[in-house]
This record gives structure tokens, C-alpha cells and sequence, in this order.
């Protein structure tokens, strides 16, 4: 398997969802290896700002050329942003995963809540 | 993120004679009708191999592609008599597309293509996944003295698609220029290809039929030219988007066992006037009192991209008789993301009431996505 760039400083959901904390809210996006699998992202449908999420439910989806998949919510919260970008330029989540082309930020009803999730070193284990 | 949608190998998939040279590359592989095959590679991707092909020039590897080698006295006229089109429309050195139908049932066991050599010698091309059956009604059937013999691995079948083709193919000193569907046998560093004007990807371009051990050295010679030129090695994944927006059938999709040819639209590949081929029975009589469903394009109104698969219902039409919105009037049988025209587009197996210029939608996950009913292509032909 080809070796992907997984940042110590995220945390990580075994659907392949990224997560950084910034203050009181949460950045998600989906990892360098799930946007490899997917091949060319084309469209990218997000949760609305203000909408309510639970942990583990669907809340959006990644549609590439190929295929469609569902993006968790990994931690419960209010969603309190959406990266607009991604309407006119899906191709970001591909170019650029964990940076330009995050997706959505949460403020967790629980803060501890991220802690609980994968580390960089749990996440590539995981990826085998 | 989890995907929905995942092939799986049950068997240990078969490789070409290329298989050392797109795991070289990095392609992305999977396994496609029992063959592990280059989806896309690492530079290029789906959209950019597609629109290599669209705009400048794509090699593909489709030897999964099945070749039986039909030889012996009568053995193009045994082929015409089993066949739909009607090998009398070509000559010697011309190729023709046509189906193989289940007689009982006039449903399409595949669709394949007919290389005609002489009375007594033809190569057929059917579907990797459908060539041992196709082998299988040909061989049970054949009369004394015509033989059916399976060549699928001593012949490799390359691709070179695009407006730079001819130029690609002209660098190696391959001939060029001949009329659509007609093939050429020619040697190229001492072994024999085959080389026909025919394509799946609506764009002018060739499709190469060396032997199996000559087909490295040929691959490597025609990807310098091809990459030289701006274009690049090409997978599955592009061949399908390309294919889709040509409206081209794909076997398992708009073709099967449970779909006539009359109601997939390929009525254009049946001799009508033949006397005989597999089928013909049913199909005259479905001809006579017309398919109950069509074959048609649906271009999404919105974003959203409509799949294989989907239930397709009906919109309020005025007051059209037989009309009435919500029922399901068909199925989408493949559906991608166009990356020619930047939105969704779909084949669908559609109810005869529902007319090109219609507007329906697709149950997309549980969301409506608007579509217009069209008639494809998507994109304007240029293979001729």
C-alpha cells in the first residue's frame, strides 16, 4: 500500500474523517487516503450551518466519478461552518485534504469527545 | 467515509500481457469481468485521462477483451447465421458490430465485435466476462469442418484513442487513415497486429490487436508517443465516462438477457432481412407490436449525479394520457458524473410514453434530482 500523509497533530475516525481542533470548534475533512480511493472528487454536499449532528450519522456526501460515499459527523454538535469553496472546486478535497479542502466545523457538546478519537499512529495502523 | 459502492473478486482475476507495465506506473488497480485491469493511473485520474482523449490522445490496455478465432469452410456465413447484423453489409478487412442473442428469449447473451478475414477465417471481440459463453453456443452450434478456438491470451488488444492518433500510430510506422471499422494487418518489429479503425470512446482512434508478446514492446512505444504529445495512459474508469457520454451500451448495463436489443436501441446491429440469426423470432415480434420500453439519456437538471440503477419517476405532463406524476416510468442503467459537460448524465431503460424533451426525476438517494429526457449522444461523435 502506497504511503499516506496522516498529521500527528489530527485526530482520526475509522470512516477516514480527519478532525482538528481549533478553539471551541472542530475542522473535519476526509484523509489523503480516502480522497485516493475515491479517485476525482466531483461534487461535495455539505451540512447546513447551524444543523444539528450526531456522532457516527451521515451528514454528507463525497460523489466522485465513480462512486458516492457518505461523510460522519465524528463528533456530536452544532455544525457552525461549511467550506463553500468546495462548491465551485470539488478538486481541493483531492489536492489538498487537509488543508483547503476541509469540510465542515462542529462545536462539540462535548469537548473530551475528540480526545476519544483516533490518533495519527492508530489511524495508520488501522490502514495496515 | 465509507463507500457505498465497491467491486470484490470472488475468483483470483486473470492479467494481461501489460500487467507488469501498469503496476510499473502505479495504475489503480481492479478486477473487471475476472481481469485485473488499470481503473486509472497516478497523474492523470478519471477526469484528466478523459479529457486526454477528448482533447489530444489516451492508450488504453482492453485485452481483457475476449477473441475467438471462428475458421474452417462456411465459417463467415455460420457466424452470420448465428449473429444479428448482417455480415453481407461488409467486405474482407472490415469489422462490424453485432450481438449475440438468446434465441428463446431474443435477450442479448453480448455484444461483440466481428473482424471479417476471408469465408473461412473470422475474429470475433466479445466481452471479457461473456466470451465462454459466447465460445460455448458458437462451439455447441457450429456445423462439421468450422472450428471455434479461444485466443484471449495469445492476442492483446491496445487502444490508441483521440484526435492525435492517427500521429501516434504514423510515429511507429503503423498504417493509418483507413475508413471507419476497417482493419489493416500489418508487422511492426517483426510480429503481426492488427490494426482496426474502431473505438469505445466516440473519438477518432484505433484499436491495436498484436500478440500477446509483442504487446509490451508496443505499449511502451506507443505511450512515448502518446505522452510526447501531451497525452496520457488511460484506465477503465475513463473508458466508462467516455463511453456513457456517447450513449454506447455496456453488457450487465444497457444490455443483458433481460433486455432485447429492440428496447436497448441497437436495432441499427440486426439484419432484419436475414433469414436467419438467434433470436429472430422474438425479436420480429417485438418489432411488430413495439418495446414496451426505450432507450434513453438523462441529463440532470441540478447538481447531483444520477447512478445505474435508480428508479425514475414521472413528472406532471399537462394532461397526457397515460402520464401522472410520481409513477415509476423506468430505471437509469448507468449514470456518471460527465467531465465533458460538467454535470450528471444517465442511460435509462424508460417507459414508451416518456418522450425526448420530457422532464422526470431520479430518486437519488432518497432526494429527487430533475432530469431532461434526451436522445445521446451527450457529447458530438467525432470517430469518423
Amino acid at each position: 500500500m502506497a504511503d499516506f500523509d496522516c498529521p500527528e497533530d489530527l485526530r482520526y475516525t475509522g470512516d477516514h474523517e480527519w478532525v482538528r481542533p481549533e478553539g471551541d470548534r472542530v475542522r473535519i475533512g476526509i484523509t489523503a487516503y480516502a480522497q485516493n480511493a475515491l479517485g476525482d472528487v466531483v461534487f461535495v454536499s455539505l451540512p447546513e450551518e447551524g444543523s444539528v449532528v450526531t456522532a457516527g450519522s451521515p451528514c454528507g456526501e463525497v460523489e466522485s466519478t465513480k462512486s458516492v460515499s457518505d461523510v460522519y459527523a465524528p463528533v456530536a454538535g452544532r455544525v457552525a461552518a461549511r467550506n463553500e469553496a468546495l462548491d465551485g472546486a470539488p478538486e481541493l478535497v483531492n489536492t489538498d485534504p487537509y488543508g483547503e479542502g476541509w469540510m465542515f466545523e462542529i462545536v462539540p457538546d462535548d469537548a473530551s469527545a475528540v480526545g476519544a478519537l483516533l490518533s495519527a499512529a492508530d489511524y495508520r495502523a488501522q490502514l495496515g | 467515509m465509507t463507500a457505498t459502492d465497491t467491486e470484490q473478486a470472488s475468483v483470483q482475476p486473470r492479467r494481461t500481457a501489460l500487467h507488469d507495465r501498469h503496476v510499473a506506473l502505479g495504475a489503480k488497480m481492479a478486477d473487471f469481468g475476472g481481469w485485473e485491469m488499470p481503473i486509472e493511473y497516478p497523474g492523470g485520474g478519471v477526469l484528466a485521462e478523459h479529457e486526454a482523449v477528448r482533447g489530444r490522445t489516451g492508450l488504453f490496455d482492453v485485452s481483457h477483451l475476449g477473441k475467438l478465432a471462428v475458421t474452417g469452410p462456411g465459417a463467415a456465413a455460420f457466424v452470420d447465421a448465428c449473429l444479428t447484423n448482417d455480415l453481407s453489409r461488409i467486405v474482407p478487412g472490415q469489422a462490424q458490430y453485432t450481438l449475440c442473442l438468446d434465441d428463446a428469449s431474443g435477450g442479448v447473451v453480448d455484444d461483440l465485435i466481428v473482424y471479417l478475414r476471408s469465408d473461412e477465417n473470422v475474429l470475433l471481440v466479445p466481452n471479457a466476462a461473456n466470451c465462454a459463453e459466447v465460445a460455448r453456443r458458437l462451439t455447441a452450434a457450429a456445423p462439421e469442418g468450422v472450428t471455434v478456438t479461444d485466443r484471449h491470451t495469445e492476442l492483446a488488444v491496445l487502444a490508441v484513442q483521440g484526435p492525435g492518433a492517427d500521429d501516434v500510430l504514423a510515429a511507429l510506422g503503423l498504417p493509418t487513415g483507413h475508413d471507419y471499422m476497417e482493419f489493416v494487418d500489418t508487422t511492426w518489429a517483426g510480429g503481426s497486429v492488427t490494426c482496426c479503425r474502431t473505438g469505445y470512446t466516440g473519438e477518432r482512434g484505433y484499436e491495436l490487436l498484436p500478440a500477446a508478446d509483442l504487446a509490451p514492446a508496443l505499449w511502451d512505444a506507443l505511450l512515448a508517443e502518446v505522452t510526447a504529445r501531451g497525452g496520457l495512459p488511460a484506465g477503465l474508469g475513463s473508458r466508462d465516462t467516455l463511453r456513457t457520454e456517447m450513449g454506447y451500451p455496456l453488457h450487465g448495463h444497457e444490455l443483458s438477457l433481460g433486455i432485447t436489443p429492440v428496447q436497448a436501441g441497437t436495432g441499427w446491429a440486426v439484419g432484419w432481412r436475414k433469414p436467419a440469426f438467434w433470436g429472430r423470432e422474438v425479436l420480429l415480434a417485438e418489432r411488430e407490436r413495439g418495446a414496451a420500453r426505450l432507450a434513453r439519456g438523462l441529463l440532470a437538471r441540478g447538481r447531483g449525479i444520477p447512478r445505474a440503477g435508480l428508479v425514475v419517476r414521472d413528472l406532471p405532463q399537462g394532461d397526457r394520457p397515460g402520464r401522472e406524476a410520481g409513477r415509476e416510468v423506468g430505471r437509469t442503467t448507468s449514470g456518471t458524473f460527465s467531465p465533458t459537460l460538467k454535470q450528471g448524465i444517465a442511460l435509462a431503460l424508460l417507459d414508451r410514453s416518456v418522450d425526448v424533451g420530457d422532464e422526470v426525476v431520479v430518486d437519488v438517494r432518497g432526494r429527487d434530482l430533475r432530469c431532461l429526457v434526451v436522445k445521446p449522444p451527450f457529447v458530438q461523435v467525432q470517430t469518423r
